[in-house]
């Protein structure tokens, strides 16, 4: 039936998107990147993709913020066009793409308010995605409730924020617990919105938004080590569309350290691997396998575990890439949509890293991106 | 063929050159070479990344210079005032060549950095001062409508203050701590917060502000009347005044956090009236000195960018030109020890000594002894198609450039196109006064090309303007079968003595009687208005259309031959060229001999009934050999026919085997020479070939090769495949080419047909009033005609017929000779440069 239809509302999107796709940096690319020796050849070396001339008119030197601003400034470009240019359902799914940012927006100010920042600071660190009218008026906001019934009543965030209101006064436990608790919501709501669509859509996105609900449950174990949360607590804010839901989950939320993390994720024959040392599919090099191999000791130093903690996300971030290239390999679904974002975002992630390690000098971790085709 | 006068008729010749340039003169040598256009470099390091070449370092000064220059011009265009921009043609000329080049070069680059450097330090005192000015403007407005709110509250403070007077304890505070610094007077126990807002924002500003502070509020907002426009990027932002009366401290601060975060800017007002005249008397004076600061700050950067503009032109001249020539720099191939620079590219071979006299004048230019080596290198390379074109054959040749460039030295079907395209054209739209309108067209746009040429057109007129040649010929011909048809906007002239005479007939009212002239040109006015008159111009125009189509389409089959002869495949002649011709000949051919004949017979004095030449032609076809002796059109008809047809039937196995089996043949022949195992000796060959080839690219090294044939790998299979697609393509193509040519039959009607549909519900229906009223439904149906003529069968019509004009060309007649498989040739040329621009 998608076939039969699809082309009717999808089709000329679709075919934009893939060709966005196509212009995605290629292996050889990121080659010639790390050859560079100035942000200049870097400059340089862009304006032969599809990057083009993005950079022609700054003035040097360049920084790396604003190779990252201008690049980000293109993905949201190219997503302000599909939104603009689609219909429902698309645009409803293209809307929910956007509540991850403003998840984000939302828990970037309130800490930074916390923290007794310049709100207009904090707003240019937002997410242009992720923006909506109300959000500058979060800084008044002095406790959950208040935020709630202030600002983000009228945003689409509402309904998830409706469980997670209590009395509690903001401190960084708490907008921990709500951002986690946003998510989860949101990742729950987005997955139904997906499989109310059907076909191929609901398929492939319940893929990728399990193994994202997977690896927020994992990440709220490994950092809960040691903090006040209670097991109780943290077995709430863990996402229920996950592969590991909910043996898994359930394992998780007991677990007091990686050795126990790792147990929990071992019927999930791919995950199994994001724990083995080193090799594998692990990170492109053999960068941070002592740290690895240390922890297989059971020796859990703090230093050791950010340090695996760390590697862990790259891995992470490489399975989330493989899913993403996945998604691209059907048609007639919404899901590339979803994917090519996530894919440019890491190729903006990636970019800027070489980026830095150029402006750095710091040439032997340069190959340590993650990229993307 | 070097010294032969340039030709159409085949691409220029081309050649393989070689420069061997010292590092001192290579630039001077390439802006020489860019000012000739002749030359077409090749990349000789397509390994090497772009940032790793020789001159990339200069391309990199030369890019921040163009950012310079680029920053200048959007500076200039976005001044309110258009400021004078000094033509290049106007400027001096920056000399970046010779001796003092470089030099040049140094000079324009820190002036242009001074300029940007002051520009940028202007614009930003500039943005400051109107940063500011725009607060003060804002604060007056603020200001002023407090002040209305003020006056109006106060005239409604009794009853207010009665409401107000069991107010609690803190709003009495409120009240003592007001009254230290005011006069005592009029008091409003309200405190307040007033600002501005852009007005986008507005509403949700009060909405947010509303669930703040649970409706305990009272807003109020007043629309400022003129935007306020930013300096740096011209937008436009239309803003409110706000003021909002709360109670509480925590609330005020709650609103002014929220106020600030949404980007509204927070006035302070005092409640006095006296205070409030103290500060509006204020600002007004600070706002008059800031206007004179702004004013005099803005007439220094206009000044500036004045003298930008006398030179802007030159610079971006300068830097494009400089950017290209570095680029073109990078693609030689440097060598260090040698300090020279190896360059390799193509040529025509007829402008080698001009180029030769290029580089002697860049050497002498440049003040060195040193002259650039040029050597001519044989290679079996393809290379590119070149066609000298001048203003006149140029659209003409862009037209078959559209369909495809011709491979190398091919026959160029645009050097026939120039007659026989406006043609055919003229025949689907012949009309002497449609022609004629189109032909003053042409010659406007001719007789001012050098304005127009200058002027920017627009895409639409552009393009017309491009082909002002094309459009005059296709006026000339249009003229000519107008002429034919004898047709003027749907009139016909009486130019000679008619070969018809109308008598009244008793019986069957006006009829028409052959009085034995004959009309010596064109078609016989009498048939204009004659009963039968469409059926006979139908008929005529069917005919003629075939007519025409298989001459056109012999012609092109006939263009095979001199490809044919040399390209060395003169067996292509006998497998492809004669049973080509024999078969569209002997079925199409011989249509065209019928109905000529049909022409030439009286059928009045003739014992059959005229036959019909369509069924005549499907007949022959489908029942050979049996000819209805009622419809004969010649004795011996039937036997005819059928030689005819078996000729076009040998034809298609005659073109589907003979090819693939010479090929065949060969190859046997050269097995049988004892070459057996050709697969296996022809690998490292191959590869041997590529490292030569690879050797050449890399270090430029003048490689004599043999000049044999292309090494060409023949599958035989390809060739079967190749040679059946061709047969079948050809033989039904020939059918159904013939038919399209029908076209020219279908819109020269519907041409006719509607200009004279144009002439009867216009000007036919106001010609036969008289007095003033006529004279005036004249003069108005008149000029409608005319706008409708011009709009709707020159333009519109004129357009179509050059649709199908274009068709018949591309398909009808190119798919029969023209192989199109060449690449342009691109030479590196300053001119191109200006064009793009």
């Amino acid at each position: 039936m998608e076939a039969l239809l699809f082309n009717v509302s999808g089709g000329f999107l679709e075919g934009i998107v893939r060709g966005y796709k196509a212009g995605l940096l290629t292996q050889n690319q990121y080659n010639n990147l790390t050859q560079c020796e100035t942000i200049e050849d870097f400059r340089t070396q862009l304006s032969a993709t599809d990057y083009g001339n993005f950079l022609a008119n700054e003035p040097l030197p360049i920084s790396t913020s604003t190779i990252s601003d201008k690049a980000t400034q293109v993905l949201v470009d190219q997503f302000n066009y599909l939104r603009s240019n689609a219909v429902e359902p698309l645009s409803k799914f293209l809307e929910y793409m956007t509540y991850a940012y403003m998840i984000d927006n939302v828990i970037l100010i309130i800490t930074g308010t916390l923290h007794g920042r310049n709100t207009n600071e904090l707003l240019q660190r937002c997410h242009p995605l992720g923006i909506f009218d109300t959000m500058p008026a979060l800084c008044v906001a002095t406790n959950v409730e208040e935020l709630y019934h202030t600002v983000l009543v009228e945003t689409p965030l509402a309904p998830y924020f409706r469980d997670s209101v209590t009395a509690a006064d903001l401190d960084d436990l708490n907008i921990e617990i709500i951002r986690n608790t946003l998510y989860k919501a949101y990742l729950e709501d987005f997955d139904a919105f997906c499989q109310s669509l059907g076909g191929p859509t609901a398929e492939i996105m319940h893929r990728i938004l399990a193994f994202e609900a997977d690896r927020r449950a994992i990440n709220i174990t490994i950092n809960s080590f040691g903090t006040q949360l209670s097991k109780e607590q943290r077995a709430k804010l863990f996402p229920t569309i996950g592969r590991l839901f909910p043996e898994g989950n359930n394992a998780l939320a007991r677990a007091d350290d990686i050795e126990q993390v790792r147990q929990a994720c071992e019927p999930v024959a791919e995950y199994r691997a994001f724990f083995d040392s080193g090799s594998g599919a692990g990170r492109p090099n053999g960068q941070g396998g002592s740290e690895s191999t240390a922890n297989l000791l059971g020796d859990l130093g703090v230093s050791d575990e950010l340090g695996a903690a760390a590697d862990l996300e790259d891995r992470f971030f490489v399975h989330e890439v493989h899913l993403n290239k996945l998604a691209f390999l059907q048609q007639f679904q919404y899901a590339v949509f979803y994917s090519y974002v996530k894919l440019k975002e890491q190729e903006i992630r990636s970019l800027t890293w070489i980026a830095e390690c150029i402006a750095q000098n710091a040439r032997d971790r340069i190959h340590d991106f993650i990229p993307t085709f | 063929m070097g010294d032969e006068y340039p030709t159409l008729f085949r691409s220029e010749q081309m050649s393989l050159v070689q420069l061997i340039v010292p590092t001192e003169v290579a630039h001077d040598t390439i802006a020489e070479l860019g000012e000739l256009g002749n030359v077409q470099f090749k990349d000789l390091n397509p390994d090497v990344n772009p940032f790793q070449r020789s001159f990339v370092g200069e391309i990199r000064r030369i890019d921040e210079m163009a950012r310079r220059v680029r920053f200048f011009a959007s500076q200039v265009e976005k001044e309110k005032e258009p400021i004078p921009i000094r033509p290049l043609y106007d400027s001096a000329p920056l000399l970046t060549v010779g001796p003092r080049g470089a030099q040049t070069i140094d000079e324009l680059d820190v002036k242009l950095a001074e300029h940007e450097a002051r520009l940028t330090q202007m614009n930003e005192s500039y943005q400051l001062l109107s940063e500011r000015l725009r607060e003060l403007v804002e604060a007056r407005h603020v200001l002023r409508e407090t002040a209305v709110f003020f006056e109006q509250a106060a005239v409604r403070e009794t009853e207010a203050r009665t409401s107000l007077d069991d107010s609690s304890a803190p709003l009495l505070q409120h009240d003592d701590r007001e009254q230290q610094f005011s006069s005592g007077e009029l008091q409003f126990d309200l405190e307040f917060v007033a600002g501005t807002i852009d007005r986008a924002r507005l509403s949700t500003f009060e909405r947010v502000l509303w669930r703040v502070l649970r409706g305990n509020l009272y807003m109020n907002y007043i629309d400022i009347q003129e935007p306020f426009v930013d300096p740096a990027t011209g937008a436009e932002t239309r803003k409110n005044v706000f003021i909002i009366f709360a109670h509480g401290d925590i609330l005020l601060s709650k609103i002014r956090k929220i106020a600030e975060s949404m980007g509204a800017t927070i006035y302070p007002i005092d409640v006095n009236a006296d205070k409030r005249a103290d500060s509006m008397r204020e600002v007004t004076g600070r706002l008059e000195d800031l206007q004179i600061v702004l004013y005099n700050t803005g007439a220094n950067r206009r000044a500036e960018l004045m003298t930008i503009g006398e030179n802007l032109a030159s610079w971006q001249d300068v830097v494009a030109k400089e950017k290209l020539i570095y680029e073109t720099l990078n693609l030689l191939n440097y060598d260090v020890r040698r300090k020279t620079l190896i360059a390799e590219g193509w040529c025509p071979t007829r402008d080698i000594p001009q180029i030769q006299l290029a580089l002697r004048h860049a050497t002498e230019e440049s003040g060195t002894n040193v002259p650039p080596i040029l050597h001519e290198l044989r290679t079996n390379r393809t290379p590119p198609t070149f066609h000298r074109t001048n203003k006149f054959t140029e659209g003409f040749q862009t037209i078959m450039d559209a369909y495809g460039v011709a491979t190398y030295q091919e026959v160029n079907p645009g050097l026939f196109a120039v007659i026989t395209f406006p043609f055919l054209f003229a025949v689907m739209f012949g009309d002497i006064g449609h022609g004629f309108i189109i032909t003053i067209a042409a010659a406007l746009m001719i007789l001012f090309e050098r304005n127009l040429g200058k002027a920017d057109l627009g895409e639409i007129i552009g393009t017309f303007f491009f082909g002002r040649y094309i459009i005059l010929l296709m006026g000339f011909f249009s003229i000519y079968t107008g002429f034919l048809y004898n047709d003027i906007f749907s009139k016909s002239l009486h130019l000679f003595h008619s070969g018809w005479d109308f008598r009244e007939d008793y019986f069957n009212g006006t009829v028409g009687a052959s009085n034995g002239h004959t009309y010596p040109f064109g078609i016989d006015p009498a048939w204009h208005g004659a009963e039968n008159g469409l059926l006979f111009t139908n008929s005529y125009k069917m005919k003629m259309s075939i007519v025409l189509g298989v001459i056109h389409m012999t012609f092109a089959v006939c263009l095979q031959v001199p490809n044919h002869i040399r390209f060395k495949r003169f067996s292509d002649i006998y497998t492809n060229f004669i049973p080509q011709m024999i078969f569209l000949q002997s079925i199409f051919g011989y249509l065209v001999i019928c109905i000529i004949y049909k022409w030439t017979v009286d059928w009045e004095k003739a014992t059959t009934q005229p036959p019909s030449l369509l069924n005549m032609l499907i007949s022959m076809v489908l029942s050979p050999g049996s000819v209805d002796p009622e419809s004969q059109l010649y004795p011996g008809q039937s036997t005819v026919q059928v030689i005819l047809l078996l000729l076009a039937g040998i034809c298609v196995p005659w073109l589907l085997v003979t090819k693939p089996y010479l090929q065949w043949q060969e190859m046997k022949k050269i097995q049988g020479q004892g070459y057996i195992g050709l697969g296996a000796d022809d690998a490292p060959r191959h590869t041997d070939d590529t490292t030569l080839e690879g050797e050449e690219e890399g270090n430029g090294r003048a490689i004599v090769e043999a000049n044999d044939e292309e090494h060409e790998q023949h599958d035989f299979s390809e060739v079967v495949v190749h040679q059946v697609i061709h047969t079948i393509e050809f033989c039904l193509g020939c059918v159904s080419h013939t038919a399209s040519y029908l076209r020219l039959w279908a819109l020269s009607l519907a041409h006719a047909q509607l200009s004279e549909v144009l002439w009867d519900m216009t000007i036919a229906k106001v010609l036969g009033m008289s007095g003033l009223i006529g004279i005036i439904a004249l003069i108005l149906v008149g000029a409608m005609w005319l706008v409708l003529t011009i709009a709707i069968l020159c333009v519109m019509e004129g357009l179509s017929a050059f649709l199908h004009a274009l068709r018949l060309h591309w398909v009808e007649a190119n798919s029969k000779h023209y192989e199109a498989g060449g690449y342009q040739f691109v030479p590196l040329s300053f001119a191109r440069l200006n064009e793009k621009q």
